[in-house]
This record gives structure tokens, C-alpha cells and sequence, in this order.
């Protein structure tokens, strides 16, 4: 037997052989020898796995396994935290806070160091930036007994509302 | 729905109750179903351990994708076409890290089914169904994932050449060709189970 013959001896069995070509096969199936032969174990081949998947059974009991994929469920189902979308206007404040700490260092050290290395500013005057904020400034005169506390705000350090918004997605 | 409604409750009342987000009425479904899906991953990938992990993947994404349901085919049709879907990925993704198989070399070469003597004793007469099935279960663990899930596609989930050809994005040529190969090594493996006895 040539194998589209037996290609199609299969097709037969499994009812996909259009009506002439059947009607044909038949009549050669009906003289018996190795076609018949071969058919008759591809039907037995079919037979012997009938059935087969309905005995085997899911080996985890019913409440495991359900708990299992509820709890995947609900997992996949809850809200992912994600950080809320920072507003321009707070984009631009965090821009210009350290931008005007930068020009107002700048403006001081010109004031305070001539080219000569002199002080411009009078006797008994200082001007001094806090560390830990350099959004604050203090200038002292001394002798008008003036102290000028300069703040940008709000300073860097401290918590932006927007930064610890979330929302649901 | 109430508990006992759940249990006398037929599945497509089950099923629009769960789209309504009742997860009681999707576990009553789950009870029904789950051997059957399992199976059907058992069948495909011959691991315990996989199969139940694709399982229970696919019992997540059946309640996710509910909506979508719209009963053109039985819940439980639907629930085991998307395990063969897991299944075939899964057999794509180690496909691409294992070497071919002997019976796809076999295949390629020209096939030795085409030689392989006809069986003519039935291999399986007087065996206890359980014998039975684990020497089925044996035979089927020796054929390669192509040949082994064509011969499912077709004997279990009784697909069409065609339907196979589209899930299994190859030819009808080539679903005819591995399921001939699988018929014919499947008999000659039951018949060489029998002589061994």
C-alpha cells in the first residue's frame, strides 16, 4: 500500500473522506488483503482509547484546589499601588526650589568676596544657609541688630503631598 | 444563588450566576469540571505536577475571561479548550530547549510507520480496565508531544484534521501524518506491552 492510500484508509475511519472517494474505498476495503488488515487496527487502536481520560482524576482535593485558584483570583484581582501622576506645577516647584537656592548662593558669595577678596558687606553682617535645608537663609546685621530669616517653601525635605498620593487603578 | 441552589443549579445557570461575579457558583463549576480539564492536561503533558499547575492556570484565567463566554459550546468544552491552549504553549516553549525526538526524526526521514507489520492480535483483550488503562497510559508516554497530542486532539477532544491543523498552526497533511504515526506506534507499543507479559 502506497501511503496516501493509507492516508487515506485513515480518513475513512475517521469519517473525512468525501462521499465518492468513501463509496470507492469501500469496494477495494470489500476484497479483503492489507488494507483491510491495517484498517482494523486503526480501528482498534481507536477502541482501546475510548474511555481512557474519564478514569484518570485530578489527585488534589476539591476544597485544596479551589483555594488554590481563589487565592490567585483575589490576587490577580487587587489593586496594584502605583504612584499618582506628579502635577506640572510640582514638577515646576522642585525645578525652582534648588534653581533659586543656586542663584541666591550665587548672589550672596558675589555680595560677600570682592574681586580682591575683600567683604562687601559691613562689618558685623552675616549670611549663612542652613544644611540640612537650603531653602532657608539668614542674614545678620549686627550692628542694626537685624536678623532677616529668608525661607523658600516649601523646603525640599519636606513631604509633597502629591508624592505620597496613590490611586486605584 | 444559595449553596444548595448551586449543587441542583445546571451549569449554564452557573455559569451567568458567576458572571454576576459569584465565585461560589464558579466552584460549583470547578467541582463538575476539574477531573476532566486535569485529565486533559494529564494527557498532554504526562506530568502530574504540570498538569495540575496548568489546571489550576487555566481555572484563573476561565473566571477571568467569563464575560466572554457565550455559550456557543458547553462550559465544560470551553474550560478544556483553554487548558489545550496553556498545554500547547507550554509544549512550545520546551520544544525550543530540547532536541528533536527520535520519532520526529523518524517522521522526517520518511517514516517508519509506513513499514511497521500490522497488529493483528488485539493487545488488550482480557485485561482489567485499570491494567489497561496504565498500559495505555505507558504507550502514550512514549510518543513524542506532536504525536501524542495529535492522537489527543483528535481521539479525546475529537477535533476535525482541520480544527487540529488551526490549533496546531501545521498543515492537514502534516495532522494526518502524525496521527497515522501515532495510531500505528500505539499498537505496535501495546503489542510489545502484551509480548512482555
Amino acid at each position: 500500500m502506497d501511503w496516501e492510500a493509507q492516508l487515506k484508509l485513515q480518513a475513512y475511519l475517521d469519517g473525512e473522506l468525501p462521499e465518492a472517494e468513501r463509496r470507492r474505498l469501500e469496494a477495494t476495503l470489500a476484497q479483503g488483503g492489507q488494507s483491510s488488515l491495517l484498517l482494523a487496527e486503526l480501528r482498534q487502536t481507536r477502541e482501546v482509547l475510548a474511555g481512557f481520560e474519564k478514569g484518570i482524576q485530578m489527585p488534589e482535593s476539591r476544597e485544596f484546589f479551589w483555594s488554590k485558584i481563589e487565592r490567585e483570583i483575589r490576587r490577580q484581582e487587587s489593586p496594584a499601588r502605583v504612584p499618582a501622576p506628579v502635577s506640572w506645577a510640582a514638577r515646576l516647584r522642585r525645578l525652582l526650589v534648588p534653581a533659586s537656592t543656586v542663584a541666591l548662593l550665587a548672589i550672596a558669595g558675589f555680595l560677600t568676596i570682592r574681586n580682591d577678596g575683600s567683604s562687601l558687606l559691613p562689618g558685623g553682617t552675616e549670611m549663612e544657609t542652613a544644611l540640612t535645608d537650603t531653602g532657608a537663609f539668614t542674614y545678620r546685621d549686627y550692628s542694626a541688630g537685624t536678623t532677616l530669616v529668608w525661607l523658600s517653601y516649601p523646603a525640599e525635605n519636606e513631604p509633597d503631598d502629591d508624592e505620597d498620593a496613590v490611586t486605584l487603578q | 444563588m444559595t449553596e444548595n441552589n448551586h449543587s441542583s443549579a445546571d451549569d449554564p445557570a452557573l455559569v451567568r450566576a458567576a458572571q454576576q461575579g459569584e465565585m461560589e457558583a464558579f466552584e460549583e463549576l470547578l467541582g463538575r469540571h476539574r477531573d476532566k480539564i486535569f485529565a486533559r492536561a494529564y494527557s498532554m503533558m504526562r506530568n502530574e505536577e504540570e498538569a495540575i499547575d496548568l489546571s489550576q492556570e487555566a481555572w484563573v484565567k476561565g473566571w477571568q475571561r467569563l464575560r466572554q463566554f457565550q455559550g456557543e459550546a458547553s462550559f465544560g468544552t470551553w474550560m478544556t479548550r483553554i487548558v489545550i491552549n496553556l498545554c500547547l504553549d507550554q509544549i512550545r516553549r520546551q520544544k525550543r530547549h530540547r532536541t528533536e525526538s527520535i520519532e520526529e526524526l523518524d517522521e522526517a526521514s520518511g517514516g517508519v510507520e509506513r513499514q511497521m507489520p500490522v497488529v493483528i492480535v488485539n493487545p488488550t483483550s482480557g485485561l482489567e480496565r485499570a491494567e489497561l488503562r496504565q498500559r495505555i497510559d505507558r504507550a502514550l508516554g512514549q510518543l513524542s508531544y506532536e504525536h501524542r497530542t495529535v492522537l489527543v486532539l483528535h481521539e479525546f477532544e475529537e477535533m476535525e484534521y482541520k480544527e487540529i491543523a488551526r490549533t496546531m498552526d501545521c498543515s492537514i497533511g502534516t495532522v494526518m501524518s502524525r496521527l497515522f504515526y501515532a495510531r500505528r506506534k500505539l499498537a505496535a507499543l501495546l503489542a510489545d506491552l502484551k509480548k512482555q507479559d
